[in-house]
């Protein structure tokens, strides 16, 4: 092998591994990753995991835009969830919120991602993950017999009943499995 | 009919597996639940009710849901998005290659008289990988179509990833379809490499943008 190849190999391959490190940090990480990125960044972050998984699915931040988490994730706002008390701690509530909008919707590179962020009208901040424009363009062809009138599923909100990698951030139509309902695409 | 004996063999096995494996599908049908207290089969029936002599009991069990057992979802393996992924891949490695076996440069100024070039090879590895790659191109480009038709929302912006997709994709292959048919369709070498690899290097973006 030529030293010149040997040298492009070698920077090829740098590239590769720093571009895996750097997918999420930078345009240029991104770039130069190979790994797929089509979907939306899994969580991994083990506190968030644990404390809002344990009341409903651990919604990826990056299905909604830093506003939305915003305005989410405060104090003020947890004292009435959705109808529940959702209070944390200050240090695990600054811990969530600094996750959440450090990887919302419009500071990522994954592609499910940047679509949900251009969707989303400069302003708007939608609360619920049913609100967001893209997720509702998504599903508007779908019953609501199969979701609503489906005692498996029950809601949109409810991801990963129908999608059956929803907590590895995968949301492809490949993917999704509706309760009771077998041939939906049919 | 003249056929050798390991064809014929080989039909033979192929027709015996064949069978074997519709008895098994066959039995697979036949293989309904023996009768139990908690079957559905029992439901309704007056003698066994009498037998039980409870009928609350009686009542539980045969308003019983049967249990089936939920089976794990496997996402398909063929799929059209599938296809359109492994298309448009192909397409690429394809250009690649054409890249790689084309014989030399073209010439379009001060070429010397048709009949002093030399011949062209228009059935060579590099026009056949290059008709290959345009044939491929069109096909990622109509399983793209009917796979993703709702994937393309202009009022997302020209920005929005599958928008940009669409565009390079369908430039890329359109440009990669107009070289193969420029080179194909001139007598002498003519310049079309510009144009294939600017093709090829949109789809690659297309390609990268939705990774």
């Amino acid at each position: 092998m030529s030293k010149k190849l040997k040298v492009v190999a070698l920077l090829a391959g740098t590239l590769i591994v720093n571009g895996a490190a750097l997918a999420e940090e930078s345009f240029g990480g991104w770039l130069i990753n190979f790994d797929r990125t089509k979907e939306v960044k899994p969580v991994t972050d083990k506190r968030y995991l644990k404390e809002c998984g344990e009341c409903h699915f651990a919604y990826q931040p990056g299905l909604l835009p830093a506003r939305s988490w915003e305005k989410l994730l405060n104090a003020d706002a947890l004292k009435n969830h959705f109808g529940d008390n959702a209070e944390f701690d200050k240090d695990t509530l600054q811990a969530i919120h600094d996750y959440a909008v450090e990887n919302a919707a419009d500071k990522s590179f994954y592609k499910r991602s940047r679509k949900i962020a251009l969707a989303t009208a400069e302003g708007e901040a939608p609360l619920r993950i049913t609100e967001v424009r893209y997720i509702k363009r998504k599903h508007k062809d779908i019953p609501e017999k199969i979701v609503k009138g489906n005692k498996d599923v029950k809601s949109l909100s409810n991801c990963n009943k129908c999608h059956t990698q929803a907590d590895k951030g995968v949301f492809d139509n490949d993917t999704v499995s509706i309760p009771n309902y077998p041939d939906w695409d049919n | 009919m003249k056929c050798n004996i390991g064809f014929r063999n080989m039909v033979a096995s192929a027709c015996l597996a064949a069978l074997s494996g519709l008895a098994y599908a066959d039995d697979a049908l036949q293989d309904i639940a023996i009768p139990s207290l908690v079957s559905t089969y029992t439901n309704g029936s007056k003698a066994y009710m009498l037998a039980l002599n409870d009928a609350d009991v009686a009542q539980k069990q045969a308003t019983a849901t049967p249990v089936t057992q939920a089976t794990e979802f496997k996402p398909p393996m063929f799929s059209g998005s599938n296809a359109h992924k492994y298309m448009g891949l192909t397409t690429v490695a394809l250009a690649g290659l054409t890249m790689l076996t084309a014989p030399g440069e073209g010439c379009e100024q001060n070429c010397p008289p048709p009949s002093q070039q030399p011949k062209r090879q228009t059935n060579g590895t590099h026009a056949k990988l290059a008709k290959a790659a345009a044939f491929m191109a069109a096909a990622t480009l109509t399983t793209g179509v009917l796979n993703h038709w709702d994937d393309f929302h202009l009022e997302d912006g020209w920005t929005d990833p599958d928008n940009m997709h669409v565009m390079l994709g369908t430039a890329g292959a359109l440009l990669m379809m107009y070289a193969v048919n420029k080179s194909a369709k001139s007598s002498v070498p003519t310049s079309h490499a510009a144009m294939a690899e600017l093709g090829a290097a949109a789809m690659v973006v297309a390609i990268k943008l939705t990774w």
